[in-house]
Order: C-alpha cells, then sequence, then structure tokens
C-alpha cells in the first residue's frame, strides 16, 4: 500500500512539475494562431522527454554521476566548457522567464505591479532552496501544480465544436493567415519547450539527491511514462482553450491575461483563482528547478560539492552560483522586459542548445564501463537515434526561422 | 615536469612501432581514465575534477614531453583549467595539487584516502563558506 502511495505520488508530481511558464506560454500563443494544428508537436516533444529523462534518470541511478559530470568527462573540457557557457545562459534566461511568470500570476490575483513582486518571489525561491528540503520541495510544488488541472475542465465547459477540434488536430494544416515559415518556428518553439535542457540537468541532479539507485529505475519509469504524457495531455488543453476563444476572433495571446481568460470564461471566478493558484505552483516550481540547475551545471562541470542534502556551507561555491543566479534574474527582469517575451526566446534557445546535452547522455548510457547490465536496450536506441536526428534538425532549422520570420512575428 | 594534453601526439602518426608484449594487469589511459573525472574524498565528499596531471621521470626529475617513462606524481586542478581550455601553462607556484599517494582507487570517479578539508584545492571552497556563505542565516543547518 505504501508502495502504490508513493508510485501515484510520483505520478501525480510529474504531472504537475511538467508544466512551466514555456509550455504555458507556448501552447497559447500556438492554440490562438494555429488551433490544434501543432499538437502532433506536443506528442512528439512529450515522447522525446520521456526518452532522454529516462535515460538521464537511469545514467544517474547506476553510476551515481549527474549529466554535467558525464558531458565533462566525454567531451573535454573545451566542447564541454562551450557546452556549459550555452547552457548556463539558457537556463538564467528560463529562470528569468520563471520568476516573471510568477510575478506576473501574482499581479493577476492581487493588481500590484509585477516589478514589486519580482524581487519577492526571487526571495521566495531563494529561500526554499536555501533550507527546504528536496522531497518537500518536489512533491508541494508539483500536487499544487495539479491544479492546471482546470484547464482541460476548460475544455469541457466551454463547449467547443469537438469535429472541429479533432479535425484541426489529427489533420494538421497551416491556417490560411499564416505563413509556412512561421508555422515551423512554432513547431520548433513547442519542441523546445517540452524538452528543456534543464529538465535533464534537474532530474539528472534530483537522482543523485534523492540517492537512487538501480532499484529504483522501475519507480522513475513510470513516474515518466506516466506522468509526463499527462502533463503533456494538459500542454494540449492549454492550446486547446486557446483556440476555442481566441483563433476565431483572430486574436493573438501575447500576456498572462489572455493565457487565463478562457477558464475565466468557463468557470468564472473560482476557476480563476485555481487557475492562478496552479500558474505560481508551476511556474515557483520550475523557478526552483532552474535555480538548482544553474549551480548544478556548473558545480558538476568544476567538479564542486553540491546538492541540497548538504548543508549550505558543504556546499559553499554551489550555492553562492544559485545567489548570483537569482540576482542576475532579477536584475533582467527589473529593466522591464517582458517576461512573456522572454520565455518565447528561452524555448527556442532551449531547442538549439537540445543536441550538446543530448547526445553526451545517448553515448554514456550505451558505456558498460557506467552502466553495467543497464545499458539501453535495442528499442530504447532505435528512438534514442531518431530523436537524435529530429533534436540535431530542430536546432540547426531554429536560427535560420528565427530570422526569416522575425521571430515568429 | 610536463602535463598531459589531449590534443598533443607524443610521436608522429606515421611513426613506425614496435611490437609491444602484452601489458599485466590493469591499464590506465591518462588521458582516458584520470583527466576530467570526478575526484571524491574519504567521505564520499565532492573535491575537484582532475584538470591536469603532474608527471615525472621515475627518479623524480622533470619530464620532457615524448619522453621516456612518466610517472604520475599529482592531480592538478583549478586554474590550470584555464590553460588546458586556452593554452599555455601556469606557473608552478600556481598548482593545486593532490599527491598521487592519496588517490586509492580509479574508477568512474577518483576516491582518495584523506579528507577533502586539508586540500590546497578546496582553498576557494573554505573562503566561501568562511566568508559568505557560512554567515548567512541558516547556512550551517541541514534543510528541512
Amino acid at each position: 500500500m505504501k508502495k502504490l502511495l508513493g508510485v501515484a505520488l510520483g505520478v501525480l508530481t510529474a504531472i504537475g512539475g511538467f508544466l512551466d511558464i514555456g509550455d504555458l506560454v507556448t501552447n497559447a500563443v500556438v492554440g490562438s494562431r494555429f488551433g490544434l494544428s501543432l499538437a502532433w508537436v506536443v506528442v512528439v516533444g512529450i515522447v522525446g522527454i520521456c526518452l532522454f529523462a529516462q535515460m538521464s534518470g537511469r545514467v544517474a541511478a547506476v553510476s551515481g554521476r549527474a549529466t554535467f559530470e558525464i558531458i565533462r568527462e566525454r567531451l573535454g573540457p573545451r566542447a564541454a566548457g562551450a557546452n556549459l557557457v550555452a547552457s548556463l545562459l539558457i537556463t538564467v534566461l528560463t529562470l528569468t522567464a520563471e520568476i516573471g511568470g510568477v510575478a506576473l500570476a501574482l499581479q493577476l490575483a492581487s493588481s500590484v505591479e509585477p516589478r514589486l513582486w519580482i524581487p519577492v518571489a526571487a526571495l521566495g525561491v531563494w529561500i526554499v532552496i536555501w533550507r527546504a528540503k528536496f522531497s518537500i520541495m518536489e512533491n508541494v510544488t508539483g500536487l499544487v501544480g495539479l491544479a492546471l488541472v482546470v484547464f482541460a475542465v476548460s475544455v469541457f465547459l466551454l463547449d467547443p465544436d469537438w469535429s472541429e477540434l479533432g479535425h484541426q488536430a489529427l489533420q494538421p494544416r497551416v491556417p490560411a493567415s499564416e505563413d509556412h515559415a512561421t508555422y515551423w518556428y512554432y513547431a520548433i518553439a513547442l519542441f523546445g519547450a517540452a524538452m528543456t535542457p534543464y529538465e535533464v540537468f534537474f532530474f539528472s541532479s534530483g537522482a543523485v539527491e534523492e540517492r537512487w539507485t538501480a532499484k529504483d529505475i522501475g519507480q522513475s519509469r513510470i513516474n515518466v511514462l506516466i506522468g509526463f504524457p499527462l502533463g503533456g495531455l494538459l500542454s494540449v488543453a492549454i492550446a486547446a482553450c486557446a483556440a476555442i476563444v481566441f483563433l476565431p476572433a483572430q486574436v493573438q495571446v501575447d500576456s498572462l491575461s489572455q493565457i487565463v481568460l478562457p477558464v475565466a470564461l468557463a468557470g468564472g471566478k473560482l476557476a480563476l483563482a485555481v487557475v492562478i493558484v496552479g500558474i505560481v505552483a508551476a511556474t515557483f516550481g520550475a523557478a526552483l528547478e532552474t535555480g538548482l540547475s544553474t549551480g548544478y551545471t556548473l558545480a558538476q562541470f568544476l567538479g564542486w560539492s553540491w546538492g541540497k542534502f548538504r548543508r549550505p556551507a558543504s556546499g559553499a561555491r554551489f550555492h553562492l552560483t544559485m545567489i548570483v543566479a537569482l540576482v542576475a534574474a532579477v536584475g533582467i527582469l527589473m529593466t522591464s522586459v517582458d517576461p512573456i517575451k522572454v520565455t518565447e526566446f528561452s524555448v527556442v534557445f532551449s531547442a538549439i542548445a537540445l543536441p550538446l546535452t543530448y547526445l553526451p547522455i545517448l553515448v554514456v548510457a550505451n558505456d558498460r564501463e557506467y552502466m553495467g547490465a543497464h545499458v539501453n536496450g535495442r528499442v530504447t536506441n532505435a528512438f534514442g537515434l531518431v530523436y537524435l536526428v529530429i533534436v540535431l534538425v530542430a536546432s540547426v532549422a531554429a536560427i535560420p526561422l528565427m530570422m526569416w520570420t522575425g521571430a515568429g512575428a | 615536469m610536463s602535463r598531459v594534453r589531449r590534443r598533443a601526439l607524443p610521436f608522429p602518426a606515421d611513426e613506425p612501432r614496435e611490437e609491444l608484449p602484452p601489458p599485466e594487469g590493469l591499464v590506465l589511459d591518462a588521458r582516458l581514465h584520470l583527466l576530467d573525472r570526478q575526484v571524491l574524498d574519504v567521505d564520499g565528499r565532492p573535491v575537484a575534477t582532475v584538470d591536469d596531471l603532474e608527471l615525472t621521470t621515475p627518479d623524480g626529475g622533470e619530464h620532457v614531453d615524448g619522453g621516456d617513462d612518466a610517472v604520475v606524481r599529482a592531480l592538478l586542478s583549478g586554474p590550470v583549467l584555464g590553460t588546458r581550455i586556452f593554452g599555455g601553462r601556469p606557473p608552478v607556484s600556481r598548482w593545486h595539487r593532490i599527491g598521487w599517494p592519496d588517490v586509492v582507487e580509479v574508477g568512474t570517479v577518483m576516491r582518495l584516502g584523506v579528507r577533502g578539508d586539508g586540500l590546497d584545492v578546496l582553498w576557494v571552497e573554505r573562503w566561501i563558506r568562511d566568508h559568505v556563505v557560512g554567515r548567512i542565516p541558516g547556512g550551517r543547518h541541514d534543510p528541512e
């Protein structure tokens, strides 16, 4: 019974923890412009992140080595150093977007200007990183994040034309009002939102934090293979809400208040309150994950002592790194940059940098020195190679498409 | 004394080589099995990553690149990482050494037989602990 509860808890936190500001914004923007015609990308992204997270979790559980230690060891200091710089920049960008998301959600709830909420949100993130236990942090934000299920409920309450939605999803077509290049640009953005590199740094380091061993691989597989697809279903629900309300009106989503509007239309004030709680939990949780990831990547590259299971004094440089990252994120947000715009860029840059982390994990997951009997099976490797191609194509195509379409304008 | 570089070839690529007898026991390739590995102390706490190696000849003299037998005298970490990435060589006085006799196990990580606290390579960690992180309230308590 206790084991069953453990599995249920793991799955629920995986669902609630799956969504972050990148998924919220990108899905809503895509839904308002392309309907469900890009829903297939979410499916591709979910299978990819399941594969990727599962591999990196398994590597960490079996070898006790987290992702960036392996990247350094495999690529040497130069290539891994370049990789580190790129990964850190994107993770700080994502951290900035998440803290901005927390502030925007709190603004919706309170009408207090986001610039007053930004330092409060960052301080909250820091206190949790500084003092809270890893498992509590994961479970609380994951479970409260489940409030985002209200997006799925709203799809039903809005009473849409189901055949039209099904038609958009199953026979995808570029809407007449949009360009083909823009369509593919947003396809890459959605893919990047589902497969952000920080999720993998966090997942593998988390496995070390929670002292996983080969015995825990089964549990982690269930969490990932059930939790992430259900989280992905919520992504599609967000896109569907935007498609139902905004696509016919030709309104383009560019603020958080528009993202939650369909929920308010469907379920009134109560649903609005629930969705705000869900967004605060999801973005706060993701801010914790990205904040920790900045410390994880740098500490693992340089061989420092790291981990939340230690007291901060035993991981001094690790904790100092995260403080600096949070200060940097607050500094960027205080320039009044729009967090929604930061988010849109962060997901595309995630897609660009993805091969840098994906390839070393794929290689090490096949290395018997690290993995012993737990190397990738044939099916995993077949999927792994297909995704290697997808990840590379998305990465190479992203920048030309960004320039061609003016970042999807 | 010299240090191992991944990129430098110690011999011309087309050099004819004599047949060597098969090695006895475990053979470690310095570039493959030592460089860029995580170093843990006797309590399993991360200490550093092996950024470079200090090599000498068996009798303790300075080892010349591509010369005869070399002995690993110490693992290096810290500022030498910069020179491994960008080239050059820091002065010997700036090297942070972990003596080879302290290494007790070489695997996917290298384990030391001593505690990390006394080692030179951790001075930055100790400084930040004593002057910054340890002074913030809660910094010396276990997470709750």
